[in-house]
This record gives C-alpha cells, structure tokens and sequence, in this order.
C-alpha cells in the first residue's frame, strides 16, 4: 500500500507537484497517469525517499520510505533505464545490489532468468540497449521480492515482445498481491493492464478512480451519420432534441439520442441512411480532454480541430 | 545482439523465495553498515576502472621513482649537501596522490554520472551510511596500498641509489615516519577525493577542484606569496610529511598532519551536509 498526503515539490519557483493526496492499494495495477511533465517522476522519487518534499508526506505500508529496515525487501523501483554503471556486468549490478539488504545471491540467477538476460549477464551493462537496459532495471526491481513495485514508464524503448512482457509481468506482480504503480504518459498502454488510475496534470490530481469509472464518467456519445439528404436529417433530428452538426466530409454527427433511436427516427421519415455508426470518446480522448489544460510542452499541430475528433472505441 | 530468451509466452512467477527465502526475513534488526560495505566492496572491484587506476599507480610510482632517482646519481659532494634520499626515493608517490585522489572522487561522482545513485539511495536510504561506507573501504583500500606502494618505492629508490649516491635505511632517525605516513597521506589524499566527488557531484568539475587544490593552488600561490604553498595538500605531502631532512619553508610534520587531516574532515563533512539535504 502506497499513500501520499499533500505531497508538495517545488523547484525554484515552478510548483512540480501540488498537494498531491493519493492511495494505491494491493492486488491490482494502479496506473499513474499524466502527461510528459506532469510529475509523475518527481512524485516516485519523493515515494522513493530521493527528493524530500517541500510539503506533505507519502507511506509505504504505513511508514516513510527512510524509516524501512529492509527496503529492497519491501518496495522494488525501477525510475529510469539507466540506473546502473555502464561498465559493471548486469550480474554484478544486482550482486551488490543484492548485498545491501542481505538478499541471497541466488536471487540474483532468479532476477536474470525472470527477464532473460541470463545469457548476457556477464557483459558490461553500458552495451545494452535501451530494452535490455530497462530489463535489467526490472529485475532490480524484483530483486528483493517485494510486495510494492513502482515502474516509471516500465514499457519505455521495449520492442513489441517486451511491451507484452511488461503486461504480463505488471498483471502477474497484481494478482499475487502486490500494490503495483506504473506510470505512463500512454492512456491506451495503461488500459490494457491497470484497473485503478490515478491521473494527475501540472502536479495536482485530476482524477483517482478505477478504469471503467474513468471512461464512464466521460463518456460522450456521438452518433455518426452519412445520408443522401443532410439537410433533412439534420432538421428531424434537431426536432427529436439531437444536437447534430455536419462535419467537412458531409458526414453528420449526432450527439444526444442513441443509434438505435436515430435508426428509428429515419425509418419513420423515410430518410435515406448509408451508415450509421455509434462513436464513442476513447480513454484516450477523456484523458486528452482532461490534461489538455495541464500539458506543459503543448505542440500545435497545422489542424487542431482535427485532432479532437472523436475515435470508435478500441 | 544477442537474442533475449522469450518470457513472453511463459507464465512465471516472481515469487521464487520459497526456494530462496528472501521472504525470510534476515531477522529483527535492519540493512547497515555491514551490507552497505560489503555492496561498496563488490561496487569497487567490479569495475575496471579501479584495477586500471591502480595500475597506472603503481606503474606510474615505480617508473617516477626510478627517474627520480637515478638522476641523483654521481654528482659532486656539494650536490648532495642536504640530500634527502628517502625523499628522493618517495618522489613516485605523487603520482598516487593524483590517481588515488580521483578514484576517491569517482567513487562519489560516477555513482551521479551512471544515475547509480538512485539505485544506492533506495537501497539503502540513510545516506550517511553510504557515504560512510565508501569512507571506510575508499580509506582503508587505499591505505593498504599506499603503504605497500610506500615501502615499494622506499626500497626500489635506494637500491638505484646504491649504485652512486647516499642511501637512507629504515632504521635511521625519522626515516620510518616518512616512509609509512607517505603511504598514509595516499589514503588521505583519496578521502579528500571522496569529499570533494560528494560536493560536485560531476566527475569532470569535481576532479578539476581536486586537481586544482592540490597542484595547482600551490603553483599559482607561491607565485604570489610563496610562504603560504607550503598549507597546499601536495607541498605537506612532499615536504613536510615524506621529508627526512627538514625542508626549508615547510610546516612542521605534525602541523601537515594536521592541516591535511582538516582538509578532509572539511571536505567529507560538507560532502556528508550536502548528501543528506540535496535531492539525488
């Protein structure tokens, strides 16, 4: 179990992360989400003990992270691919490792054979690529058994296996009853493992609550239409409380009433239909929504309308 | 590259410790000192970089201190008026204060270049203990070899002599002091190197202040004063501590000790300051 109370980070005068209250419970994965900038990173390291907050504290079953006795034992972390020396071996990287909290060595073949880098654990760890790299800090993670495991863009520089990888790994951690956070800046990443987000924009939560929530709290509904006659269409489904309007395409989207009434309306007026197709906002689409007041980098793109198009859902 | 075996397919668990036992758990007390050395220990040998730097120390030492010596060969009687030949034969040393000086200083500062830090913070927390660990293994390691070095070079250094100039012998007066404190001031040279690599963090400013403190400044102070290049750690070093014969405008031995024994604690105590506030 992980909880924070009014963590607070500033550098110089820029606030990272703002009275930041949050709790990630055990058995399931807890997705931390924001996008680049947002400080998530700075929020793990002040979880981690590495940055002290300016305000605020967070636990870790209870107490902060200094005050742990064994702490390999209790919390894993992987914060960045490259936590380690380049020019020591991935085996001698989780050897010492190993050491600072009495961990037997035989862990150490576990760890590598988990992640599979058994077969290179004896090459200097600076030629690795950014995947092997990021699997080496995983089984750092997972060293000591622990039953807390924070992963910061776990699936970073993983080719396709990998990413599948994580996901099972991620799942795996959660179903043995672990407490499990993973951030990423991916909503649609996270949908596949996490059941519980916590989503956080300019340093302040936006959101904690679990998936399914998530979308159907934000969920709008939209109703695509393509006909020979738009005009028409528009006006009998102005007149049935729809809010239609007529995209570049020609193409009406509807929100307000459901396909299924829309179909209805059109067969009784006797309106040509050539599709008709539900649209529904993705999770990606709620959490572009959501942070796009918080996003620091912003990038504009040539057709920013476009982008705010809405997507079938996955 | 090398092809990663496929774990994708494979359900696994992590929980291996049944067969292990890192679940269980080591007893009542917590992680310390003792794991932190012995992780420092595997931290240091691990790496090539310090069989390198100890190589080039010793290489380095014996190679000065034959040049050193040799050219004191055969001069005339009133060349070796106040000739000092433990000193002379010590000259080699000053290569260690450099070379050992850095291994002191990557000790701190690569753990902050690599991004190791993170991984050595969260194992073990209290930072003080990591610094003191790496405090004990970077000042006893270097102590023992300082002293083999020391001894190393002694011997070498007055058998070149024997061929055509005064020699010393252990068992003339002050001549075992220098000879074992100049192993010693390698280690404190080091200790220094661990202090200042605590306090700039990067590799390349925090040897450029150590290399700066020790050779330059007493370069660019005795060029304006040149009593007071005799507080530079390398002039203490070099004149006062591996001195038989009196140097002329140098610190007594103790005060060297003294002096040099300050600027580490200085350097180690700030280091240690800055640890414990800065964030990693």
């Amino acid at each position: 179990m992980i909880v924070t109370r009014g963590l607070t980070k500033r550098y110089g005068k820029a606030v990272a992360v703002a009275d930041l209250s949050f709790t990630v419970s055990p058995g399931v994965v807890t997705g931390f989400l924001g996008p680049n900038g947002s400080g998530k990173s700075t929020t793990m390291r002040m979880i981690l003990g590495l940055d002290v907050p300016d305000a605020g504290s967070a636990y870790i079953n209870g107490s902060a992270y200094t005050d742990l006795s064994w702490p390999l034992r209790e919390v894993g972390a992987l914060l960045d691919a490259k936590a380690f020396h380049p020019g020591r071996s991935a085996r001698n990287h989780l050897r010492w490792l190993a050491q600072t909290n009495d961990i037997p060595q035989n862990r150490v073949e576990a760890v590598l054979d988990i992640v599979g880098l058994t077969a290179v654990a004896d090459r200097r760890a600076g030629k690795f690529s950014l995947g092997m790299g990021q699997r080496l800090g995983i089984a750092g993670a997972l060293l000591g058994d622990p039953g807390v495991l924070l992963f910061d863009e776990p699936v970073n520089g993983l080719d396709p296996e990998g990413i599948r990888w994580v996901r099972h790994l991620l799942l795996d951690l959660a179903s043995e009853g672990r407490t499990v956070l993973v951030s990423s800046h991916l909503i649609n990443e996270m949908a596949l493992t996490a059941e519980r987000l916590v989503v956080i924009g300019r340093g302040t939560l936006i959101a904690e609550t679990s998936v399914d929530d998530f979308t159907a709290n934000h969920r709008s509904d939209a109703v695509r239409i393509v006909t020979p006659t738009p005009q028409r269409f528009v006006a009998a489904l102005s007149r049935a409380g729809a809010r239609p309007s007529v995209g570049d395409d020609g193409a009406i989207v509807a929100s307000g009433l459901s396909s299924a009434d829309i179909g209805e309306l059109a067969a009784g007026q006797a309106l040509t239909v050539h599709e008709l197709t539900p649209l529904r906002a993705s999770l990606e689409d709620v959490f572009m929504e959501l942070t796009s007041s918080s996003i620091e980098y912003r990038s504009h793109t040539v057709d920013d309308a476009a982008a705010h198009d809405a997507l079938p859902v996955r | 590259m090398t092809t990663l075996p496929l774990t994708t397919t494979r359900r696994f668990t992590t929980g291996g410790f049944t067969t292990g036992g890192a679940r269980a758990r080591p007893g009542p007390w917590r992680a310390g000192l003792r794991q932190t050395l012995r992780a420092e220990w595997t931290k240091l040998v691990s790496l090539r970089s310090t069989q390198w730097t100890l190589l080039v120390t010793v290489v380095g030492a014996l190679l000065v201190t034959f040049l050193s010596t040799h050219g004191a060969l055969h001069h005339s009687r009133g060349w070796y008026r106040g000739f000092d030949p433990t000193n002379q034969s010590l000259a080699g040393l000053a290569i260690g204060s450099l070379t050992l000086g850095i291994l002191g200083v990557l000790a701190m500062s690569s753990e902050y270049g690599t991004g190791t830090i993170r991984s050595s913070l969260t194992a073990m927390p209290r930072r003080g203990v990591l610094l003191t660990a790496k405090a004990v293994l970077v000042g006893l390691g270097t102590l023992v070899i300082g002293e083999a070095l020391s001894f190393m070079v002694f011997f070498e250094g007055q058998a070149v002599l024997s061929g055509g100039a005064p020699t010393a012998s252990l068992g003339q007066p002050g001549v075992f002091r220098a000879v074992a404190l100049s192993g010693a001031f390698l280690a404190l040279f080091a200790l220094l190197g661990l202090g200042i690599g605590a306090v700039i963090r990067h590799t390349a400013g925090a040897i450029a202040v150590f290399a700066g403190c020790t050779l330059l400044a007493p370069i660019l102070v005795s060029s304006i004063s040149e009593s007071s290049a005799r507080f530079a750690p390398e002039l203490i070093f070099a004149n006062s501590a591996a001195a038989v014969v009196a140097h002329p405008n140098s610190l007594s031995v103790t005060l060297g000790v003294v002096l040099m024994l300050a600027y580490c604690a200085v350097a180690l105590g700030l280091g240690a300051l800055l640890l414990n506030r800065r964030d990693a």
